[in-house]
């Protein structure tokens, strides 16, 4: 019977060896049958982190409808399909296949960071652009054919260190360390500060484990301002931490923070400012336009989430426009060559529903910060 | 381990054969250029799954210690392994795929291993629920570490983009994982064969006379965790090869339930059961979640619980034995080869039938239960039977 | 000092679950992987009746009606038909409904967390917050002691306790005796999970969002203090949730804080490497 084994093995090693020598797939021409141009995207639809994942499908779903009803490009109709991830990198690159398989030729590319490099390590060998609403970590956007709608994590960490030293003297920070978003500003906001010499306060929190903050509200009583670079969920559980202890310190947040005027009530008197590209309440055309629109399907005000994934879809239509896509059954890399010759070409900018944007080869948007102050 | 007797029983050739066969299939599928890399992905998963519940099935089904925490062991493979193919890759060049796969994988079981042992240790105290809850507790130190280390990249998760081992047009990355279960399975069926095995489920079956019988119970204990953790390791390095970032959250106690939802599907103690199960589970997640895309995707964690509610109420439920019986797969092929179907007094030696458990996961019999009062022991039946109600 | 109370107050909450957890494994033998998703239907209940009535003592009513009902469901159509089977038969369909009601809270509510509304408070008192106590976390541990004392009481001294006694004791002897097992586990599914409507309210007291996996973390924790306090045995419940919730508060007010989970959990092992059936467990000789 020793001899079945050793057959066994010898099978599988045989096996092993022929197709090392590289079996030659007929992969190609997934996109010949499109008679819609296909946008794809992975993001959190269900699990904790599924109100992002939600948020831009529902803002890519508007603009998908604005789109298809002027026109689409050229005569021709978008379509766009966002599959589930549960924020979870292994999800996000089976769901990359199964949306290539099924003719995606550009994409949105995933919402969360981690799964967005699963994501970006999959469109760089396939040379599929993708223009991601909200992944914010740098290598997200480190190959050529990768572009982002969202602030990075170091501008904003910068930005906030600057602007609070120079502002206030006694500065305090709470973060997420079990969160790459949060983890990438903070990260960020503590070179800076070592940089300008200011010392400050700082405590973590693990957003999984538990989300009672008296502790880091209690540490951090007496600052003038206490930084936030989280969402806005665990921020609006912070503010009223803050009430029930009596620390009236100003909140400082970046564009997670976006939202909590839904989370937090009267009670709550902090100043709450954060960085953002996006106010619901803006008087701008586009942005009004955007939001009603949601709000008639959605019954809820767009976060900057929703206006980030309506920008996504919007700037690659733009730049697909641009580039003079007439092709419905064009395949992704000879797409993404197009797009990203015209996105980067001097002069081409999107106005959107998070402002007024330009891209460069790195893949980052130029845009300008705003600081909202939330009144109440 | 001595020497180990080498024959094939026809049920393990059964598992050998059913490993081959799908590897065969992927093989020609990748031949004939149908194989698309969303299903090599898929093979890639049920192989790595199939490692990690068979080696479960090790810990649970033969040694008899429920084990919530095996997931951990994968995350140290993934880690270690992930990082030590990443520094592989720099030193070796990009075209090295093959052997930086097979050394990091020994590198990732390895340590994976030593964290075996590490566990290993409190099962020689603790019984059932307990230990139970200290592998949970294990799993989720492992992962609370790994986050905060700077060098596997923290919050943020360890980049392994440079080890992706499938391209689009040769995803032969699941031709190494079913290798690897076939290793992983010829190595276990002839422990459990071996006297070692039988060790193993007699310590299982009754622990204080195992031990008055000689067996060395310290050193099988530990033996079987430091396998069952080797291997989930292998499984983390193949897991590092398939996505990029490595990140702790993946590695939670849900996902260790999963495996044990493999596990005790399959049945414990039957290594055929849990290839299926594995495979079972693996292609309904991908169909789940191919399927359900935008607002549907919110119904995959419903129709995931109602199909693993009613698969085990069906599978185990006490009133519907008989239905089972008239029904089954074991009946089915039984009047197809025209036998006597299975006869449970002609139980095979490993073949724990697992609806009557192992003494220690029997947890009543066992464990301090009473509100304040003092405990009598169960009766000798309850020992043996496991079955309540008498 | 406030880091202690801090820690008491959220080792009350992690006490009450614990207390479901200990009495359903006492009685009905099996690990309710499920109970920290009651917790959460509990916390839904008490913000849409809230919202609805936004009266605090009609959302308490409420939630512990839902619970309760809702806990006898889960064990008359998931664990009832698994009565005999393997317990990790019944550990898997716990988790199975553990998914299930995360489904469906996803599904009804959304997967946002969601504030629970200004009505959910407790009024000010002025002599305890004068010394850095917030309310919440006085009446919190006070009422976790008094479900505690009343507990005990009740499985001491009331029919149906010493009936789940006997039960949780010796099934068959209890059968023998004509205690109706499946009423006396039904029953304690019902008081479990009526104790996870407690526990969701002093939650939300807390921590004020309902989200669909918010039951899930405590849930484990809950669990880790239920076993070393010695599973089964109602002090120890109530000392394991007390103990982790006060060290968890340290750690995170230390330079140690991203252990935190790292430290929480090596401390259940190291209790049990000491004591193997923890703080309060009885000790067990083996038997052939």
């Amino acid at each position: 019977m020793k001899k079945t084994l050793s057959l066994v093995l010898v099978i599988a090693m045989s096996i092993l060896a022929l197709a090392g020598c590289g079996g030659e797939g007929s992969v190609d021409g997934y996109t010949a049958n499109n008679t819609e141009y296909f946008i794809g995207g992975t993001g959190p639809l269900t699990g904790d982190a599924s109100s992002y994942g939600i948020s831009v499908q529902n803002g890519a779903n508007i603009a998908i409808e604005e789109i298809n009803a002027a026109g689409g490009l050229n005569g021709v109709n978008f379509k766009f399909d966002i599959k589930d991830d549960q924020a979870a990198a292994d999800k996000a690159s089976t769901a990359y296949d199964q949306l290539f398989e099924a003719g995606m030729q550009i994409a949105i590319g995933s919402v969360t960071s981690g799964s967005c490099e699963a994501f970006a390590t999959k469109a760089a060998s396939d040379s599929l652009f993708f223009m991601t609403p909200s992944a914010s970590a740098e290598i997200c956007i480190a190959e050529p054919n990768a572009f982002r709608v969202c602030f990075g994590d170091p501008d904003q960490g910068i930005l906030a260190a600057q602007e609070l030293t120079a502002n206030y003297t006694n500065i305090g920070a709470i973060y997420d360390e079990s969160d790459t978003y949060s983890a990438g500003i903070y990260e960020a906001f503590e070179a800076e500060m070592a940089a300008l010499g200011v010392t400050y306060t700082v405590k973590t929190f693990n957003a999984e484990n538990n989300k009672d903050f008296s502790t880091q509200v209690e540490a951090l009583k007496d600052c003038d301002v206490i930084f936030l670079p989280i969402y806005y969920t665990e921020a609006g559980l912070i503010a009223k931490a803050c009430v029930a202890k009596g620390c009236d310190a100003v909140l400082f947040g970046c564009d997670g923070l976006d939202g909590i005027a839904g989370q937090i009530d009267e009670t709550v008197t902090n100043q709450i400012k954060y960085i953002t590209p996006f106010d619901v309440n803006s008087t701008d055309e586009t942005v009004a336009n955007f939001v009603t629109a949601y709000e008639a399907k959605y019954g809820v005000k767009p976060d900057q989430f929703a206006a980030d994934g309506y920008d996504a879809v919007m700037a690659i239509y733009e730049a697909m426009k641009a580039a003079g896509i007439n092709d419905v059954t064009i395949a992704p890399d000879a797409l993404c060559e197009a797009v990203v010759a015209a996105i980067t070409a001097e002069g081409f900018t999107y106005t959107g529903a998070t402002g007024t944007m330009s891209w460069d080869v790195s893949g980052a948007a130029t845009k300008v910060p705003v600081i909202i102050e939330l009144n109440k | 381990m001595g020497k180990i007797n080498i024959k094939i029983k026809p049920k393990h050739l059964v598992n050998y054969s059913i490993v081959l066969v799908m590897l065969l299939i992927g093989v020609v599928m990748l031949y004939t250029g149908n194989l698309r890399p969303s299903i090599a992905q898929l093979f890639t998963q049920i192989g790595y799954s199939i490692v990690l519940a068979v080696s479960l099935n090790f810990v649970v089904g033969f040694l008899g210690e429920l084990s919530l925490g095996h997931a951990g062991f994968m995350c140290v493979g993934a880690y270690i392994g992930g990082l030590s193919a990443v520094m592989l890759k720099q030193a070796l060049g990009a075209s090295a795929k093959l052997p930086v796969l097979i050394i990091a994988m020994l590198i990732g079981g390895l340590s994976a291993a030593v964290f075996g042992f590490i566990i290993g240790l409190p099962s020689l105290r603790l019984k059932g629920d307990y230990l139970a809850i200290v592998t949970l507790a294990f799993g989720e130190i492992v992962r609370n570490i790994f986050m905060n280390q700077k060098i596997f990249g923290g919050a943020r998760g360890l980049t392994t983009g440079s080890l992706t081992y499938d391209t689009r047009r040769a995803p032969t990355l699941f031709i190494v994982t079913f290798i690897v279960v076939l290793i992983m399975l010829i190595i276990i069926q002839n422990i459990v064969r071996s006297k070692h095995g039988r060790a193993i489920t007699a310590i299982r079956d009754n622990e204080i006379a195992a031990k008055a019988m000689g067996i060395n119970v310290t050193f099988y204990k530990l033996f079987v965790f430091i396998v069952a953790a080797f291997f989930a390791g292998c499984a983390g390095v193949i897991y590092a090869h398939t996505t990029t970032p490595v990140l702790y959250t993946f590695f939670s106690y849900n996902y260790s339930i999963e495996i044990l939802v493999m596990v005790v599907l399959g049945g414990m103690g039957s290594i055929t059961g849990s290839i299926f199960s594995a495979m079972f589970i693996t292609v309904v997640n991908f169909m789940l979640q191919s399927q359900l895309s935008g607002d549907l995707a919110s119904l995959r964690n419903l129709i995931y619980a109602v199909i693993l509610i009613v698969v085990v109420i069906f599978s185990n439920a006490p009133a519907l034995k008989s239905f089972r019986e008239k029904y089954s797969l074991a009946a089915l092929f039984a009047t197809l080869l025209n036998k006597k179907s299975s006869d449970p007094s002609k139980r095979k030696d490993d073949e724990a039938k697992w609806d009557r458990v192992p003494t220690k996961i029997k947890m009543d019999a066992l464990l301090s239960t009473d509100l304040n009062v003092d405990y009598t022991p169960a009766r000798p039946e309850d020992l043996r039977g496991g079955k309540e109600g008498k | 000092m406030i880091t202690l109370i801090d820690g008491l107050s959220l080792g009350s909450i992690y006490a009450l679950i614990a207390l479901g957890y200990t009495m359903v494994y006492g009685i009905a033998k099996m690990l309710n992987f499920a109970h920290g998703d009651i917790i959460m239907v509990g916390a839904y209940a008490i913000m849409v009746t809230l919202a609805a009535t936004v009266s605090p003592i009609a959302a308490i009513i409420a939630a512990i009606v839902i619970c309760t009902i809702l806990g006898i469901l889960v064990e008359k159509l998931a664990y009832k038909p698994l009565r005999g089977a393997s317990p990790l038969a019944v550990l898997i369909t716990a988790i199975g409904v553990s998914y299930f009601l995360q489904g469906l809270a996803q599904l009804v509510f959304g997967s946002q967390p969601k504030p629970v509304g200004s009505a959910w408070k407790l009024p000010a008192i002025k002599a305890i917050n004068d010394i850095g106590i917030t309310t919440s976390a006085a009446v919190t541990l006070i009422c976790g002691i008094i479900i505690m004392v009343a507990l005990t009481l009740f499985i001491k001294y009331t029919k149906t306790g010493s009936a789940m006694l006997a039960v949780s004791e010796d099934r068959g002897a209890a059968i023998l005796m004509g205690v109706n097992v499946n009423k006396i586990i039904s029953i304690t599914f019902a008081i479990g999970s009526a104790l996870a409507a407690f526990a969701g309210m002093f939650y939300l007291f807390q921590i004020p969002n309902t989200e669909p996996t918010l039951g899930a973390m405590p849930g484990i924790t809950a669990f880790t203090a239920a076993v070393i306090g010695g599973i089964g045995s109602i002090p120890g419940a109530m000392v394991g949730g007390v103990l982790l919730g006060v060290i968890e508060k340290f750690c995170l007010a230390s330079p140690l804080a991203p252990y935190t989970v790292a430290i929480k959990f090596s401390l259940l092992i190291v209790i049990l490497l000491v004591k193997p059936t923890g703080l309060l467990g009885k000790v067990v000789r083996e038997k052939v």
